[in-house]
């Protein structure tokens, strides 16, 4: 049987690889989709909005990036950043989940002929997006329109995604081309240790196998700073020892096993699987301590599961049968209770506790990815979802539900906001309606005024017209002069009958004198007093316009602000035809999907009973043949005896 | 015995098998798995999703118009330039006198300034007209040391929306940080 699985092993291994597109870990993606704008370093900021919306972005409210940056696309604020604002809102899609308006913004700014490294990010997520639908030769040919303006953030997953690319189609031959040239690229300080852990595999896929395991062991052996590192390498050594046992390589299976940390991950299988190298060295003693260890661990660790019987089996290979039989019927007993937990498990999940758990320990003020589900619910025997919960399809379909609660209230919120921007429109139209009568009077009164004044320059305007055409200045004598002139004129008549006094004819003349020098001073100011007074009007002119203007607009405003009201009134009952639409939609959606997510971890918790009851059938078996032995072995004793 | 030792091995082989494939997934985030939910959900969460992003700008450009209207409306940002020589704790700003922000900053939002990230700290309303602004920053300046700065600017806001920027910027002649308001037209 073992023999028969020796062909797996690469297998395994490649499994492992494929595991690994890049970094593993979620930061490690936002780190990438950062790389949409920038890395870390700062962005030159030439739109305000622009940056407000980056400014979401890196604290990871994404949801408020895209829609304030849709906003401002809206409101055409963010150029010159355009182009950039695209990537983004492309990126920001793709991380929702909105792979076809993703593909779409991609596919548009390609269109387009955007700038270079606009283009490269757009080809590369485009490639991504393709290659997630399963479109392995489209995202081969986006892959390959990328030049070279690729952030270097983005550089080295292109690799590995091209790589992976490669690996699917079977040329694992220039998938070692691609990881070598990313291992040993120029400037790069330190080869990743994903893309390493890719080409060992990659190595042993293109027949290798002796170089693609020992970079693997060399990983598994590696020094590592960071837990991501250790997880790595402890991923490694997990492959490197399946694979040795399938291969029937014990020695070399116990080797790479022993690597793995007690509190790794993978701790529970390296203990399971040391423990079958060992037994199949012959060490039962070996196979005891590992696998004694592992049974002492969380029982709905399908690992400890298998270690209930493979204790009594260790037993009995190393001829301590009735040790072994109590074991067997421990293990039976500690199946058969197990069954019993998996069932309420599944009773909890199928009434909704799973999700309404996973929601209240895992917590999100926003959609997307800062959602990962990293705390067990908060329900009976909640360990056996630890294996589920941390596998992708579980984690895709919690989020798209988390998202969809999200979204739903999202919605109920703005409905409650329209209620009251409906409210504020009504107070609105009635500070209008409580204002309009009064400034109606106003206007009229003012449109009265307006007319008069419009009177009054016309007559003052025939005046200067007469005063221009006796050019004698008199008409725009000042008061002094007017009074000067009266005084003058006064005295001229008294004096005009003939006087022989001599003291009258000097007075005469010296009125005579004044009225000449009066004259005079009137015809020297004429000319800039004529400029002035016209001057005057045209100012008069001006103002009358200016005034006609705002009777203008107050007209025009009493006409268009009930239209303007009416207007956004309307707009507030369209989107809230839509909002109460889309509400129910969102609400049915979120009801599904947690059903698929239900549905996902009930498989899961079923296969586990499935496994359950082929390990009890077992353990049985194996007590029936205990039981048998011991038969058989008292017959002969008596046979001897007797 | 050895029956059970070759059905136990097949068990353990084909655990180890599936636990390295499901910790395969786990580190996968964006590759191609079968789709966990029934055929057609995704597709329709999709849409359900691009919708309601749609749905939210509509509703915030409504918002927009209604309450700030690009005939009155102003709106005042906070930006950093380099900013290596001022640790931002808080900003206090007045608009003709009258406090409109006073917003104290976290870890997570000073970085994202730093990276280059704008933080619009007041959206409002303003008659066209001339306006002052008085802002004042508080944080650690220089040799660890409490610091704090004033920066005023009188502007004139047309018949558009007005944009005012407080830019804290590094001055490495004189070694202390600057604050710069600049309008945006």
């Amino acid at each position: 049987m073992r023999l028969s699985l020796a062909p797996l092993s690469l297998l395994i291994a490649v499994a492992l690889a494929f595991g690994l597109p890049a970094r593993a870990a979620d930061s490690g993606e936002l780190l990438r989709v950062k790389g949409m704008t920038t890395s870390t370093e700062a962005v030159s900021i030439k739109a305000l909005h622009y940056g407000d919306s980056l400014f979401n972005f890196f604290q990871d409210k994404h949801f408020s990036a895209l829609t304030g940056l849709m906003t401002s696309q809206h409101f055409e604020r963010l150029t010159p950043h355009g182009d950039e604002a695209e990537v983004l809102r492309g990126g920001l899609l793709l991380s929702y989940g909105v792979h076809n308006e993703a593909g779409q913004i991609f596919a548009s700014l390609i269109d387009k002929g955007a700038a270079p490294s606009v283009r490269d990010r757009a080809w590369f997520y485009l490639a991504k997006i393709r290659y997630q639908r399963g479109l392995n030769a489209d995202a081969e040919a986006a892959l390959a329109r990328i030049e070279d303006k690729l952030p270097a953030a983005l550089a080295e997953e292109r690799g590995l995604l091209q790589a992976q690319l490669l690996m699917a189609r079977n040329d694992f031959a220039s998938a070692v081309q691609v990881l070598t040239a990313i291992n040993t690229g120029a400037g790069k300080a330190s080869p990743s240790p994903f893309a390493r852990f890719n080409l060992g595999v990659a190595l042993i896929k293109s027949a290798d196998a002796a170089g693609g395991t020992a970079l693997l062991d060399a990983i598994g052996r590696a020094p590592a700073a960071t837990e991501e590192e250790r997880s790595l390498r402890d991923r490694a050594n997990l492959a490197l020892g399946v694979a040795a046992l399938q291969d029937q390589r014990a020695d070399e299976a116990q080797r790479a096993l022993e690597r793995v940390r007690l509190t790794s991950l993978h701790a529970n299988k390296a203990l399971l699987g040391f423990g079958w190298a060992a037994a199949a060295r012959k060490q039962p003693a070996l196979a005891l301590v590992s696998w004694t260890e592992l049974v002492s661990r969380d029982a709905s660790d399908p690992a400890v599961l298998e270690a209930r019987i493979a204790l009594p089996f260790a037993h009995a290979e190393a001829g301590a049968y009735g040790q072994s039989l109590k074991l067997y019927e421990h293990a039976v007993d500690a199946y058969d209770g197990e069954a019993l937990r998996l069932d309420a498990s599944i009773a909890a999940i199928r009434a909704g506790n799973l999700v309404d758990g996973l929601l209240q320990r895992n917590p999100s003020d926003e959609m997307g990815w800062s959602g990962q589900v990293r705390k067990l619910p908060g329900m009976p025997h909640a360990a056996h979802l630890a294996q589920v919960l941390a596998q992708h399809p579980f984690q895709e379909a919690f989020k798209n539900f988390r998202d969809l609660r999200f979204l739903e209230a999202n919605l109920a919120q703005w409905r409650d906001t329209l209620g009251v921007y409906r409210d504020m429109l009504e107070l609105r139209r009635a500070a209008y309606a409580a204002r309009l009568q009064p400034t109606r009077s106003g206007a009229q009164a003012q449109a009265a005024a307006l007319a008069d004044l419009r009177q009054r320059r016309a007559h003052i305007a025939t005046e200067i017209g007469d005063a221009v055409v006796v050019s004698n200045g008199f008409a725009f004598a000042d008061a002094r002069q007017r009074d000067l002139l009266a005084r003058v004129e006064s005295l001229q008549s008294a004096i005009k009958s003939p006087n022989q006094n001599p003291e009258i004819a000097a007075l005469a003349e010296r009125v005579r004198l004044a009225a000449g020098v009066l004259t005079w001073q009137l015809a020297q100011d004429y000319p800039a007093r004529r400029w002035e007074h016209q001057k005057g009007l045209t100012v008069i002119d001006q103002q009358l316009d200016q005034a006609a203007q705002r009777e203008a607009a107050l007209a025009q405003a009493q006409r268009e602000e009930p239209l303007r009201l009416d207007r956004y009134a309307a707009r507030i009952d369209a989107l809230a035809r839509q909002l109460d639409a889309t509400l129910p939609r969102v609400a049915a959606l979120a009801r599904e999907q947690q059903g698929a997510v239900q549905t996902i971890a009930e498989a899961a918790l079923v296969d586990q009973k499935q496994r359950l009851v082929a390990y009890t059938a077992q353990a049985r078996f194996e007590i029936a043949q205990l039981m048998d032995r011991a038969t058989t072995a008292s017959r002969s004793d008596d046979r001897v005896a007797r | 015995m050895r029956t059970l030792y070759s059905t136990i091995a097949t068990f353990a082989l084909a655990l180890l098998c599936g636990a390295a494939n499901a910790q395969a997934a786990l580190a996968q985030a964006p590759t191609p798995l079968p789709a966990p939910a029934p055929v057609g959900l995704d597709d329709r969460v999709q849409q359900a999703k691009s919708d309601v992003i749609k749905l939210n700008r509509d509703l915030l450009v409504l918002e927009e118009e209604l309450l700030f209207p690009a005939s009155t409306q102003v709106a005042l940002f906070v930006s950093m330039d380099v900013g290596t020589l001022f640790e931002l704790d808080s900003v206090q700003i007045k608009l003709d006198d009258k406090l409109v922000a006073n917003h104290l900053y976290t870890p997570m939002e000073v970085q994202a300034l730093h990276r280059g990230g704008v933080q619009r700290v007041f959206l409002g309303n303003l008659k066209s007209g001339t306006h002052e602004i008085v802002a004042f920053f508080t944080g650690k300046g220089p040799h660890d040391r409490d610091y704090k700065r004033g920066a005023t600017l009188k502007f004139d806001k047309g018949s558009g929306a007005g944009y005012v920027e407080l830019r804290i910027k590094d001055s490495l002649g004189k070694l202390q940080p600057e604050f710069d308001v600049r309008v945006w037209q």
